[in-house]
């Protein structure tokens, strides 16, 4: 079974939310700034506790921040 | 540079430099024909007493270091993010299953030397070697994954 793509509106949604810093959302979660850029990059994808963390922090359902792709879907 | 970046930075250097005093002394060693027990195990525990002792050193040396230069720069108190998160700890743990790869490589080399009927000696010094060897490696690779968001 192949890897498909875990997309996320983080940078969006900080936007929204005053335009929250990295830093500011990185000590809300209890992770480095490093993770909530790796994450924004679609570089590292977070695991389903940090995940909720991060939806809970924005007030939205977990699917609002987070998007999957199967790889058969991917253009 | 994180402070988990800067940890691997001083661990790679430091093992760097053991590395290179190691293969120096076993030059040494062999020129001088005194390739003895007695001074490769000698060797083998300066070695382990530098790992330990050069690595904390180095590490404290190098945070006092970087706060210092910070205050003078930005006249702020240097601020230490110390967490280890979940993405420091897969790439700890990536970087532990590289230096083991390598080290399981290293073992089974040396003990084609002793297979080849090299003396024990030579498997010994060997074995160090790729100890030290498969940690260097390991914290380039972490550093590659830092380097490269994960």
């Amino acid at each position: 079974m192949g890897k498909g793509r875990i997309g996320n509106n983080i940078r969006k949604l900080r936007f929204f939310r005053d335009e929250m810093t990295q830093q500011q959302l990185a000590e809300k979660v209890g992770v480095t700034r490093q993770t909530i850029i790796a994450m924004e990059q679609d570089k590292y994808s977070p695991s389903l506790e940090l995940a909720f963390r991060i939806a809970r922090v924005f007030e939205v359902p977990l699917e609002e921040v987070f998007s999957y792709q199967p790889e058969n879907e991917l253009t | 540079m994180s402070f988990q970046e800067k940890n691997i930075a001083v661990s790679l250097s430091t093992f760097t430099v053991i590395l290179g005093f190691y293969l120096i002394r076993i030059f040494q060693l062999v020129q001088s024909e005194s390739f003895n027990s007695t001074n490769v195990f000698r060797l083998w525990g300066i070695i382990a007493i530098l790992a330990v002792i050069g690595t904390i050193l180095a590490t404290i040396f190098t945070h006092i270091a970087g706060g210092i230069v910070h205050k003078v720069r930005t006249n702020e108190d240097p601020h230490i993010e110390d967490i280890q998160d979940e993405r420091d700890q897969i790439i700890d743990l990536k970087g532990t299953r590289v230096a083991y790869t390598f080290s399981s490589i290293g073992v089974a080399l040396s003990m084609l030397t002793f297979v080849f009927g090299k003396p024990p000696l030579v498997m010994f010094s060997l074995l160090i070697f790729f100890g030290v060897l498969a940690q260097v490696i390991a914290d380039i690779w972490r550093l590659t994954l830092y380097r490269r968001g994960f």
